[in-house]
């Protein structure tokens, strides 16, 4: 797909870089020349140096010759006028990103009366992905596929001593269970057969909803149960707001520290159920006046990453059960995730993930981002003219990175062996390395043309059909 | 430094040589030279299993930095010289290996400076392969490599920027490997074009073939021992040569515009006019200089002297007339000319006209901040203003560039020759134009250099295409330090 990229901060870099692996075409503007040498040096991009909004510079790109226009820049405004121009000459499908709680009441209106196709808010998305990490039951649950048939969970291998130090292919304890991936030294790994278990590694089990309940019934250290009530927010930002206001209608008990009096004001005034304390939330003796040892989760909401850092393990010190950091700068979020702290949150990388996901369109139906974008878990509906149809797996060319974790068929949910054979409408839960996207496209895409048609434009059609 | 990527690069490199180097073999096998046939297809071979041994090496990263892009370009454009000499010492047309490397290595960055005399009794194979060398290096073997493996295009901005001739590379497309695609589908058309152009002149298919490629990149090298002069009077010649090597000198990234309609865009191009502006005033310049002095007719002057200040100027080569024996007013443009060069993003070598721009344009600025200290004064090129580090970066290049010519005059003129030819060898071949004056003029050649000035200016030739930074940064001890 021809994509053009307005605006490259943190999120449009992220996104230019997670679609040129995926072997799409980028183009990207914005003023900043700065900004726009980093990408091109890196990335596989065409920058173009200007203001993006304007119709002129939008005609000379030709946008309306670009299969998506994503306006990213750091004000709504000018993300809305980006798109709705791009729409008026000729691009099919537009994204913004529009973040000022103000206009989340409008966003329908926004889609349906100027025709934006997508909506993007980071802070939301945060929040609402913090919400569902602290509202769910057991602690290592993570994912749900295929109406909930399928779940993803995430397991500590030294929770299960029996399998550590043995290949995959010795390890049986998990019977109905696959693992699609793990996390050892900041860096992701699909295995195969022969990949050993390190005591260090973090397993990410894919199976039957069942199974795992078993697996979790049969394992004390998994099977416990979190229940968060009492939820302190360091930081009444945008996310802050999203968040509290997430968590009060959950019925939770919520307290936001928040410094500057004017913000706290409009907070109190709009989350009516909450405690909004004004004060510095790295005042330690404020939050041990607050009972901080005594909340069951920290989310450090401020605008600093270190202070979020510093925040959440203090927290941790003080026995808090769930503590969350919000990390703007998205490299970071394995290593910071490694220091102990249970999730770090890159807003930029979690609406990457929306926006890939809106993307990606047909029919990927439900995709998760996992570790700061190494790696990412993905159901697939198989269209029924895909080359991966009818082969046995171990024969149908998947190259290491890819992993076939779940099948689900007329509702039931298979474990694919080496012999499974895939037909078509079959919904694949796939793991997948970011690099080994191509690849995978390339097994599970309808319609292929030529090698000509490959050598003209250095990849190969993926011929996704658009979402209109 | 990720010595596997470079190594695999390189080697894919070496192989797409191979496979090229079995045209020049097709030739010689149909022809029945058998010796340079032989020459070929041992050279085939070694340069083709280097690189699929090179090819093999395992990567540690599919990551490309700066270092390693440089690295590749200058080491690649070294080896592949390399291997490109072998045919030639094989064959037996040149009998020592210095020899044969320099006219490697001028083949492939398109100077066009030769040691060979008597051309016409060479092998045509022979003959051939150092024309496609012209044609391989007037857009860039790693370009080409690029177009041909777009599985390198997310590794090659670093290669494909210290390739590319000019300050700022000119990408036009989201994808390198598409945008290197469309520049050698542009130039293998406009090859076409000149080769049917040259032929409808009256001259053979093989020497229009070969005519063709050292005028589209700007090379030189004529199947002829005296260039064109004895062609000269063949005036539709002249003319379409002329006229090729023109448009050889023109952004190749302005002929994609105009493909894309967008012809307002590209005649507005400052460059462009001002590289039209620069030929114009030297043709009339010369011209009024010729006329009555060497040449009786208007027609024949203005032939003879557009011609040369095209071949000059865009550092092709070809000679119609003996320009040594010009007056000191028409052989100075000339050598000043050898300074100038044509457009970035063309097949020309030398300094490139935007260069001259911005550097013309920051001694204007600098000149009415005399009159007016505070006055804002930025570097404006068509309509765009030029970032202070590309500014600074053509300076260095001005300075550097002169600085180089100096010291390389010093160097050549140990060996005996004149200052004003040693000056011109240095032009002609840092330039890549590969005609100089005197010793080293339209009639003389390279062949009377000693086997140490064979050698310095191989290296500046080299140094001059790849516009002197990536080979120094090379050579310089901090590369190698880390």
């Amino acid at each position: 797909m021809d994509i053009l990229i307005v605006g490259m901060g943190k999120l449009g870099y992220r996104l230019a870089e997670t679609l040129v692996a995926s072997e799409h075409n980028v183009t990207v503007v914005d003023s900043d020349e700065e900004a726009l040498v980093k990408a091109v040096n890196r990335l596989d991009v065409l920058t173009v140096t200007g203001n993006g909004a304007q119709l002129q510079l939008l005609e000379e790109i030709g946008v309306g010759k670009k299969d998506l226009v994503i306006a990213v820049t750091s004000s709504d405004e000018t993300n809305v006028l980006i798109c709705v121009t791009a729409k008026k000459l000729g691009c099919p499908r537009v994204a913004a990103r529009v973040r000022n709680p103000d206009y989340a009441g409008q966003i329908d209106f926004l889609k349906r009366e100027l025709a934006i196709d997508f909506i993007t808010n980071p802070e939301l998305d945060t929040a609402n992905e913090v919400a569902r990490y602290l509202l769910r039951g057991y602690n290592s649950h993570l994912e749900s596929f295929a109406g909930g048939r399928v779940g993803l969970f995430e397991v500590p291998a030294a929770a299960l001593p029996e399998v550590i130090g043995k290949t995959l292919a010795e390890v049986d304890v998990f019977r109905d269970l696959l693992i699609g991936a793990l996390y050892r030294d900041g860096e992701v790994i699909i295995p195969s057969g022969e990949t050993r278990l390190e005591s260090g590694d973090t397993l990410y089990l894919i199976g039957r909803r069942e199974s795992v309940t078993a697996l979790i019934r049969s394992h004390a250290d998994l099977g416990q149960r979190h229940v968060t009530k009492k939820v302190m927010i360091l930081g009444g930002g945008k996310a802050g707001f999203y968040l509290a206001n997430r968590l009060l209608t959950a019925g939770l008990s919520v307290k936001i520290i928040e410094q500057d009096e004017e913000r706290c004001g409009y907070l109190a005034s709009h989350l009516p159920g909450a405690l909004v304390i004004c004060g510095d939330a790295t005042d330690l003796d404020l939050l041990q006046d607050e009972n901080l040892s005594d909340m069951d989760a920290l989310v450090s909401f401020t605008g600093h990453d270190e202070e979020n850092l510093m925040l959440a393990l203090l927290g941790k010190q003080h026995g808090v059960a769930k503590v969350v950091a919000k990390v703007s700068r998205s490299n970071f979020v394995p290593i910071i995730e490694e220091l102990g702290i249970d999730r770090a949150v890159s807003p930029g990388l979690i609406s990457a993930g929306e926006l890939v996901r809106f993307i990606q369109g047909g029919q990927v139906a439900s995709l998760s981002l996992m570790f700061g974008g190494q790696a990412e878990a993905m159901e697939l509906v198989v269209p029924p003219t895909a080359p991966i149809i009818g082969k046995a797996l171990s024969e149908a060319g998947i190259p290491s990175g890819v992993l076939i974790g779940s099948v689900v068929r007329q509702g039931q949910v298979f474990i694919p062996k080496g012999d499974f054979i895939i037909r078509g409408q079959d919904r694949v839960i796939a793991f997948c390395l970011h690099k080994q996207l191509p690849a995978l496209s390339k097994l599970f895409d309808p319609k292929r043309r030529g090698i000509g048609h490959e050598l003209w434009f250095g990849r190969k059609d993926t011929g996704k059909p658009s979402a209109d | 430094m990720n010595s596997g990527l470079v190594a695999r690069i390189l080697g894919n490199l070496l192989l797409i040589e191979g496979a090229v180097l079995a045209v020049p073999l097709g030739i010689s096998l149909f022809l029945g030279e058998r010796r340079a046939a032989i020459g070929f297809l041992v050279s085939m071979g070694v340069t083709g299993l280097i690189g699929l041994y090179l090819s093999n090496v395992p990567a540690k990263s599919p990551r490309l930095k700066a270092r390693e892009g440089i690295c590749i370009v200058t080491i690649g454009w070294t080896i592949v010289s390399f291997f490109a000499a072998v045919p030639f010492l094989l064959s037996g047309a040149v009998p020592s290996f210095v020899d044969a490397f320099f006219e490697a290595v001028s083949g492939l960055t398109t100077t066009g400076a030769s040691v060979l005399s008597r051309i016409e009794d060479l092998p045509k194979g022979i003959l051939f392969w150092r024309s496609l060398l012209h044609w391989l290096g007037g857009m860039g073997i790693l370009v080409l490599t690029l177009a041909i493996l777009p599985t390198l295009g997310v590794v090659g901005f670093q290669v494909f920027r210290a390739e590319s001739p000019g300050p700022t590379p000119d990408k036009f497309t989201p994808r390198l490997a598409a945008t290197s695609k469309i520049l050698y589908v542009i130039y293998g058309v406009l090859t076409a074009l000149i080769v049917l152009a040259v032929r409808t002149a009256g001259v053979s298919w093989f020497d229009s073939i070969l005519l063709a490629f050292g005028s589209v990149g700007t090379g030189g090298f004529a199947p002829f021992s005296d260039s064109v002069m004895g062609l000269g009077a063949n005036t539709p010649l002249v003319l379409v040569l002329a006229s090729s090597m023109l448009l050889a000198g023109v952004n190749f990234s302005l002929y994609y515009e105009l493909i894309r309609g967008r012809w307002k865009q590209a005649l507005a191009n400052s460059e462009l006019r001002w590289y039209l502006a620069i030929m114009g005033l030297s043709v009339l310049a010369v011209s009024l200089n010729l006329y009555g002095r060497v040449y009786g007719s208007i027609g024949e002057t203005l032939k003879h002297a557009w011609f040369q200040v095209s071949s000059v100027m865009t550092t092709t080569g070809y000679v119609t007339a003996d320009f040594d024996l010009w007056p000191p007013f028409s052989k100075g443009i000339l050598f000043l000319l050898m300074f100038v060069g044509a457009s970035a993003g063309s097949t020309s070598g030398s300094v490139k006209v935007v260069r001259l721009m911005v550097g013309a344009k920051v001694v204007r600025g600098e000149i009415s901040r005399v009159l007016h200290p505070q006055a804002a004064r930025p570097v404006i090129v068509s309509g765009r203003v030029m970032p202070p580090e590309v500014v600074r970066n053509v300076i260095s290049f001005l300075l550097l560039y002169f600085a180089v010519f100096a010291v390389g005059s010093l160097m050549i003129s140990l060996d005996g020759l004149d200052l004003f030819s040693s000056m011109s060898a240095v032009a002609a071949t840092l330039g890549n134009v590969g005609v100089g004056f005197g010793g080293v003029g339209p009639t003389a050649g390279f062949a009377g250099l000693g086997l140490g000035s064979k050698l310095i200016l191989s290296f500046l030739m080299l140094l001059g295409r790849l516009e002197l930074f990536p080979v120094l940064a090379v050579l310089s001890p901090r590369f190698w330090k880390e």
